[in-house]
């Protein structure tokens, strides 16, 4: 069936969780790459063979010209169900640096795993713009995502995250399980990333 | 004019709908099951949305009702609306309906807003009411945009209690997916 896999491209795409990325399907992808080439031949080969009966291909509407419109067609859909692969993949990605962290070492290794090679290029310079956009108006704006009521807040460590961490007003030793009262804008990341907990009390 | 990198709006295009040739068409093969490589006029066959509707517009196909709205569907959701299981028959019931109306039958509209009405109604009500457990057969019934809703009038209750209560404001990003048990 036409366009067909650019239909399972999507559907691919859309099996996942919202708003959850998915491993980059590169082989489908290649696929759906590989098909609009074949409808692009097929296209081709009608309005060569509409030619050479010399008919006037832009006036004429016999079986050729719908054969190729079908072509055209899927072309056309297939483009778009690629773009749209791509593009809601970006937004996911885009969304890494705003809620996790500006360096895809920063991002879970589950995480960068899913990326293909193109989209990690593409995160590091959404990041820089981001970053350079950030130090001229001199505000950092990833941090304070939820209306904070107080400078500093009580958090619980998850994971090891080594000793000796640097933080913007001292150096801790961040072991596991052990509680903190950090400044709200050096924790937040690390919530952000799961290694560490709010406490409220 | 909906979003082009819509997902949902991308797949409710690829519904098929029944439709009579009303050109002959050269060098496609859109029925796998036959070797020749073109449609004769008056044949019949089934086409993704998308494509049915461009070859409508220049006169080439013409477009019948498709199995999802057809009189049975109809007498079921007449009957009892909220009760019919509309996902199996067609996903994207309500979108497609939508974009399918002017082309073939005006009625569906009709048809739309009174299965919506009653159905929406449902739909809130099991939402706060109905134990999770319990909800689960309910949900196989539900289209993909009755699902949203769903979600979303649960989402919101959890976020009004959550409020009430107080607790966390800070918490790991959703986008990272599901959190596993750490490895001890």
């Amino acid at each position: 069936m036409y366009a067909r896999k650019g239909y399972e491209l999507v559907k691919d795409l859309a099996s996942g969780e919202k708003g959850q990325l998915q491993p980059f399907n590169e082989d489908l992808f290649n696929q759906v790459v590989d098909q609009c080439t074949q409808h692009y031949l097929e296209l081709q080969a009608l309005i060569r063979k509409m030619q050479e009966e010399s008919v006037d291909v832009r006036e004429t509407r016999n079986a050729d010209h719908y054969g190729a419109l079908i072509h055209h067609l899927s072309l056309i859909r297939n483009k778009r169900c690629l773009m749209a692969y791509v593009h809601n993949r970006a937004e996911i990605i885009q969304n890494f640096a705003w809620k996790v962290g500006l360096e895809l070492l920063e991002l879970p290794e589950e995480i960068q795993e899913k990326l293909s090679s193109s989209e990690k290029n593409y995160f590091g310079k959404h990041s820089a713009a981001l970053q350079s956009y950030m130090a001229e108006v001199g505000i950092d704006l990833n941090v304070d995502m939820v209306p904070p009521k107080d400078p500093y807040i009580k958090v619980r460590v998850l994971d090891d995250m080594g000793e000796g961490i640097l933080l913007s007003d001292k150096t801790a030793n961040l072991a596991r399980h052990s509680m903190h009262f950090l400044k709200r804008t050096d924790a937040e990341q690390y919530i952000a990333r799961g290694l560490m907990e709010e406490l409220t009390g | 004019m909906s979003n082009y990198y819509d997902i949902d709006d991308i797949l409710t295009e690829e519904e098929f709908v029944p439709v009579v040739y009303q050109k002959a068409i050269n060098g496609v093969k859109i029925d796998e099951s036959t070797e020749k490589g073109y449609v004769e006029q008056g044949s019949k066959t089934e086409l993704p949305f998308w494509l049915a509707r461009e070859l409508h517009m220049r006169q080439a196909v013409s477009i019948s009702v498709p199995a999802c709205f057809n009189q049975k569907t109809r007498l079921e959701i007449q009957a009892d609306a909220a009760c019919v299981d509309l996902r199996s028959r067609c996903q994207y019931f309500y979108e497609f309906g939508c974009k399918l109306a002017p082309l073939c039958d005006k009625t569906i509209g009709l048809l739309l807003s009174y299965a919506f009405r009653i159905r929406y109604k449902e739909v809130l009500h099991k939402a706060h009411s109905t134990a999770f457990a319990a909800a689960s057969k309910f949900l196989t019934l539900l289209t993909k945009e009755e699902t949203y809703l769903y979600e979303a009038a649960q989402s919101s209750m959890a976020a009004f209690k959550k409020w009430r209560t107080g607790g966390p404001r800070l918490q790991r990003a959703s986008i990272l997916g599901r959190k596993r048990k750490p490895a001890e």
